[in-house]
């Protein structure tokens, strides 16, 4: 749906994007993630069609960017870092307005705005003025106006920054929602203990690049994330790991590793005998809650210590 | 209705605002009407309110129309929209000048009453038609001065408006001063004009040429609105509107050959034509390399394009300012032909003219090369300095031969040609390298 080759994005005087190359499939959440200053937002204004890559190419839908934007953009919806309303309208008439923005005609922009604003919570604040609106009642605002004209792709640049816990959770729920709709979401934030909720696959992007140069798959339900700590260091447990059946390594060394096991409790337990078995002295073997974040950091690391 | 338009309404022409409007505008007329004579009429009231409504405070209106957008955060938003650039266009310029309009419009027939009554209806209708275009035409010229701004992002939006509204203001005032000295030329019985050579009112060729600026002035806007909707413009009304330019200043050569008693030969004829489109080029060169971005990533990418041979995606990219240099270099070069063919002494100027603007052109490109994306004003002071110091110093040191060195002028030797040409390669090469990427860091480390 998404797809992204070898983009390079220049600002004057430094490039933010060095040859991003990167595939969105239809209908999942996919969490960019990164440092400040790391090109999330670029890459996100890139796929939005706002703004023009050097070189390189981003096509939606088979639409390029630097040929169609127009076209590309009557398929998305995309809610900036930092997004502005008409304060002075009503929560109607900003959905209203939005509505016939995006081509929605004078006698369906009305039930149009209802939907939305039902859609994200708003329907029992239709009269409200944007401008009286709390933090996290603005954003669903604007989420609202975003996916008004239901695109097939809906880009976010820090949804949750600044929600309160309550409010996050209800965008985890939203985002899931417009997923199972049919929706193709890309969502940059910083939270990554939130992106398990929602997304199924993470993107990490540092100093203009794809850490590690491709997606990691955050969540499989058929497949449990398990973290493994030896306590005699072992050379070769990334090795053994890799062939056991149904089990993917994600980073491994001689004295842990972070695996997926495909299957459920039998096969975790075979796994742990096999490693006992082969005289592997395991201390810790379990579902692990903090993976992301250390994939995160062991990428961005990495990347750090690159030259 | 154009959604843009709809919404602007909701947020420009409340009714507690138009009516405010109607009862300011009641009560100076009410007071106009109370004074004695001497100190003003109703006439004269509306009219003073009607450049507020619509001339000061219109202009302010359309150029915040974009600007407001961008500083409030709207503007991405309206950027991803389905509203096209012709509707995004008249949405904003009389949408957010909705209540502008408003007032104007209760100012108009106090204003044009005393003209119905001591001219007749056909110089009402001609200046009611006037006023109105006068004023579309101020607020269409701050429109496009702030969406020219938006492209060169200076981060400050209160100069911007201001500025735009300035450019707005002063648009519709010359040409009201304009106007106004017809009467002065119809006095002295001047009542007609002549123009490739046909002979026009000289009010109604006025109010044509009104209506003419107005439509490339909307023509603008719409293609400035094109480009930030992400629309790709391409050359070719650029190329139009400077050759409008030539042939429309060209047509008062014979005026001019008349009021100056000069040559009137058929090839001073064109050789004047040619001499005013190159003044005219050139100006517009200057005005457009000040004002454009000049991004060193796009004239980067540019130059990618060219080296790879990809010479209609090229061209079909340039900015205005580098049709506008094309342009200038082509009318200087054929004007340089056919000065030499009549063994004229003004082919050293002619020919050292487009070496400085080559100089002056680079000069802007260099500095905002170096500077990442900013630096105008740095480049003009460098050529208020060669311009107007240099001149002054060399003048002082009883030096001046030495100024045809650095400016074209008259009378000037041939050397002038050399120099104007050896500084603009110079500085072009200067400015080409300063376009590569990390040319700032190199510098600094050096």
């Amino acid at each position: 749906m998404i797809v992204l080759r070898d983009l390079v994005f220049d600002y004057p005087g430094h490039r933010a994007l060095h040859g991003v190359s990167l595939r969105v499939e239809p209908r999942t959440i996919t969490a960019l993630v990164g440092p400040n200053g790391a090109g999330k937002t670029t890459l996100l204004r890139c796929m939005a069609a706002l703004e023009t890559p050097y070189a390189g190419s981003v096509t939606i839908d088979g639409l390029d960017t630097r040929e169609a934007p127009r076209a590309i953009h009557a398929r998305l919806g995309y809610l900036p870092d930092f997004f502005g309303l008409y304060d002075v309208l009503s929560v109607r008439r900003c959905l209203h307005y939005a509505a016939r923005a995006h081509g929605i005609g004078s006698a369906q922009a009305a039930g149009a705005a209802e939907a939305a604003a039902a859609r994200v919570g708003l329907a029992d604040r239709m009269e409200q003025a944007a401008g009286a609106l709390s933090r996290g009642l603005r954003q669903r605002l604007a989420i609202a106006q975003a996916i008004v004209h239901q695109p097939a792709v809906l880009l976010l640049d820090e949804p949750a920054a600044g929600l309160d816990p309550r409010a996050r959770r209800d965008l985890s729920r939203l985002l899931l929602e417009l997923r199972a709709d049919g929706m193709t979401l890309v969502v940059s934030s910083h939270i990554l203990a939130e992106l398990e909720d929602y997304s199924s696959r993470m993107i990490i992007v540092d100093q203009g690049r794809i850490a590690g140069g491709q997606a990691i798959t955050v969540r499989d339900a058929a497949a449990a994330r398990l973290r493994l700590s030896l306590a005699a260091p072992h050379d070769g447990l990334a090795d053994f790991l890799a062939r056991q059946p149904g089990v993917t390594v994600i980073a491994a060394d001689a004295a842990g590793a972070l695996l997926t096991l495909r299957g459920d409790a039998p096969e975790r337990a075979a796994l742990l005998a096999a490693l006992v078995g082969a005289g592997f002295a395991v201390s810790a073997f379990a579902e692990d809650a903090r993976a992301l974040e250390d994939v995160y950091f062991a990428q961005v690391t990495s990347g750090e210590r690159k030259p | 209705m154009n959604p843009e338009l709809l919404r602007n309404l909701w947020l420009e022409a409340s009714p507690i605002r138009l009516a405010l409007i109607a009862g300011l505008v009641l009560l100076v007329f009410a007071a106009a009407s109370a004074v004695p004579p001497q100190w003003g009429s109703a006439e004269s009231a509306a009219q003073v309110l009607y450049w507020f409504f619509v001339v000061l405070w219109g202009t302010r209106n359309a150029a915040l129309s974009v600007v407001a957008e961008i500083r409030e955060r709207t503007w991405d938003g309206q950027k991803l929209s389905s509203i096209g650039p012709v509707q995004m266009m008249w949405g904003k310029l009389l949408g957010s000048t909705a209540a502008n309009w408003f007032g104007g419009l209760l100012c108009l027939p106090p204003m044009v009453a005393p003209v119905l009554a001591g001219q007749g209806p056909r110089a009402a209708l001609l200046y009611a038609g006037m006023m109105l275009a006068l004023g579309l035409f101020a607020q269409a010229a701050a429109l496009l001065s702030s969406l020219m701004l938006v492209r060169r992002n200076t981060g400050n939006w209160r100069l911007d408006t201001f500025l735009c509204q300035v450019a707005g203001i002063a648009a519709a005032f010359s040409y009201f001063t304009l106007w106004r000295s017809l009467d002065a030329f119809q006095t002295s019985g001047a009542e007609t004009l002549v123009w490739w050579g046909q002979v026009f009112n000289l009010r109604a060729f006025h109010l044509v040429s009104l209506m003419v600026f107005l439509t490339w002035a909307l023509i603008g806007c719409w293609r400035m609105m094109r480009a930030e909707l992400r629309f790709a413009n391409g050359p070719f009304v650029w190329l139009a509107y400077l050759a409008f330019l030539c042939v429309y200043e060209a047509g008062f050569a014979p005026w001019l050959v008349h009021r100056l008693h000069l040559d009137a030969a058929p090839l001073f004829d064109t050789i004047l034509r040619l001499v005013m489109a190159v003044f005219t080029l050139t100006a517009t060169t200057y005005s457009m390399v000040f004002l454009e971005p000049k991004d060193p990533v796009r004239m980067r990418w540019l130059g990618e394009q060219l080296r790879a041979e990809h010479l209609r995606r090229a061209f079909l990219a340039l900015d205005a300012w580098m049709l506008s240099y094309g342009a200038a270099l082509a009318a200087s070069l054929v004007l340089v032909a056919l000065l030499m063919a009549r063994g004229s002494p003004l082919v050293l100027p002619a020919a050292a003219l487009p070496g400085f603007l080559t100089r002056d052109v680079a000069i802007f490109v260099l500095v905002r090369g170096v500077a990442q994306g900013k630096g105008d004003l740095a480049a003009l002071a460098i050529l208020g300095a060669l311009y107007v110091l240099v001149p002054l110093i060399l003048r002082g040191a009883g030096l001046e031969a030495l100024l045809a060195l650095f400016l074209p002028r008259l009378g000037a030797p041939p050397l002038t040609v050399i120099a104007a040409w050896a500084q603009g390669l110079v500085m072009a090469w200067l400015a080409l390298r300063s376009i590569r990427p990390g040319i700032r860091e190199k510098l600094k480390a050096a």
